[in-house]
């Protein structure tokens, strides 16, 4: 289990430095490398999340990874989580990391979800739209969901813009339901 | 008393004795030196009769009377004596136990009677209680069906109201999805498009 107290406090720490060093993109960067290899090999996270393997070979095995692939801050946080026994927290040092970068940059992350992609233009109208409401800069994901049969809708911080005909269909059926419920 | 009476008797058997014996001597001295004229008429006319044999054979019947009452009288008399009172003892003992018997018995049905009564009033006692546990439980039995009857009832309603619901969710989820299914086949990109635009022209107006 993830503690995030003790990810909030590595990502506090490096994002200071890269902050001082001016590599906050590239140490986000290089996060977002190390954790998409941890989704996508098996083998590797059974590597580095395995109680069973020395903290030395795991050392030596992440320096030969990614000693020349990664900068040297970014190399020096996680060969300090393998030393402290904090691999299981590379995960959630990435997503506080960034979101101590978007805290700093005044930036909101929107996921943008629609039936069908958006093209550039209706992007950046959704984009536009959300930062006039937000009154900050957006940095959007984009999804593409079938299931939402048309429309769109943008999810950021704790608030749903819900325009999708699933999102109105959802309503209806939930009034219509409810009316159901009250009347027995 | 008795002893008196044994001493009188004793005396009366000595007396009897010496007369006894002097009446058998002078019987026989009589008999063999005493020739009597009438005696000799009687033998010569037939009749044998002789006096001091006679009166020797009193003499004899006075000494064997007390001997016979001494060693055949007296005994037989103590033994029916004895057997007498050991009779009435007995009889006595019989009329004692039969007194008991008696009292025993009417004892016995006193106490009968009395059990008697006792069982009646235990069973009258008894048959009340069951009679007003049979009320009880009839009481109990009876609310017991109502509250059943009026729990049945209560089930039956809930879940009529439960399948008319569900039966009503279900028209509603049937319609959802007829409309989603239409919405779904009517859908395209100008469609869709129109509606990113009505969400970016409409999107927090609310808010």
């Amino acid at each position: 289990m993830q503690d995030r107290r003790v990810a909030r406090r590595y990502a506090a720490a490096l994002f200071a430095t890269a902050l001082r060093y001016d590599v906050v993109k590239s140490v986000e960067e290089d996060l977002a490398g190390i954790v998409g290899l941890l989704s996508h090999d098996k083998g590797f996270r059974g590597f580095l999340l395995s109680p069973y393997v020395g903290r030395e070979e795991k050392l030596k095995i992440a320096e030969k990874l990614f000693s020349d692939r990664v900068t040297a801050l970014t190399m020096q946080a996680l060969r300090l989580m393998l030393e402290k026994r904090r691999e299981g927290e590379v995960e959630a040092l990435r997503e506080e990391f960034v979101t101590l970068r978007r805290r700093h940059d005044g930036v909101i992350f929107a996921t943008v979800s629609s039936a069908e992609a958006l093209d550039k233009d209706q992007q950046k109208q959704v984009v536009a739209k959300v930062g006039l409401i937000t009154g900050k800069a957006i940095e959007p994901h984009f999804l593409v969901d079938p299931r939402l049969i048309g429309g769109v809708k943008v999810a950021f911080e704790n608030i749903v813009l819900d325009g999708t005909l699933r999102g109105s269909l959802n309503l209806l059926g939930d009034r219509l339901r409810h009316d159901v419920l009250m009347q027995t | 008393m008795s002893t008196e009476r044994n001493s009188g008797g004793a005396a009366a058997v000595v007396v009897a004795t010496v007369i006894g014996i002097g009446l058998m001597m002078g019987g026989m001295y009589v008999s063999l030196n005493v020739h009597l004229g009438f005696v000799e008429a009687m033998n010569k006319s037939g009749i044998p009769f002789d006096p001091g044999k006679t009166v020797s054979m009193m003499g004899v019947l006075l000494i064997l009377f007390p001997v016979i009452r001494i060693f055949f009288i007296a005994p037989l008399a103590a033994a029916i004596g004895g057997r007498t009172s050991e009779l009435e003892r007995t009889f006595a003992e019989a009329e004692e136990l039969r007194g008991e018997m008696t009292k025993m018995r009417s004892e016995y049905e006193h106490r009968l009677v009395q059990t008697e009564a006792d069982a009646r009033e235990r069973i009258q006692a008894e048959i009340k209680k069951a009679q007003e546990l049979g009320q009880a439980l009839r009481a109990e039995a009876a609310s017991h069906a109502d509250e059943l009857r009026r729990k049945a009832e209560r089930e039956i309603e809930a879940e009529k109201n439960r399948v008319l619901t569900e039966l009503r969710l279900h028209v509603v989820n049937l319609s959802l999805g007829a409309t989603e299914k239409l919405l779904g086949e009517n859908m395209d990109s100008a469609t869709n498009r129109k509606l990113v635009q009505d969400f970016v022209d409409k999107a927090g107006a609310a808010r």
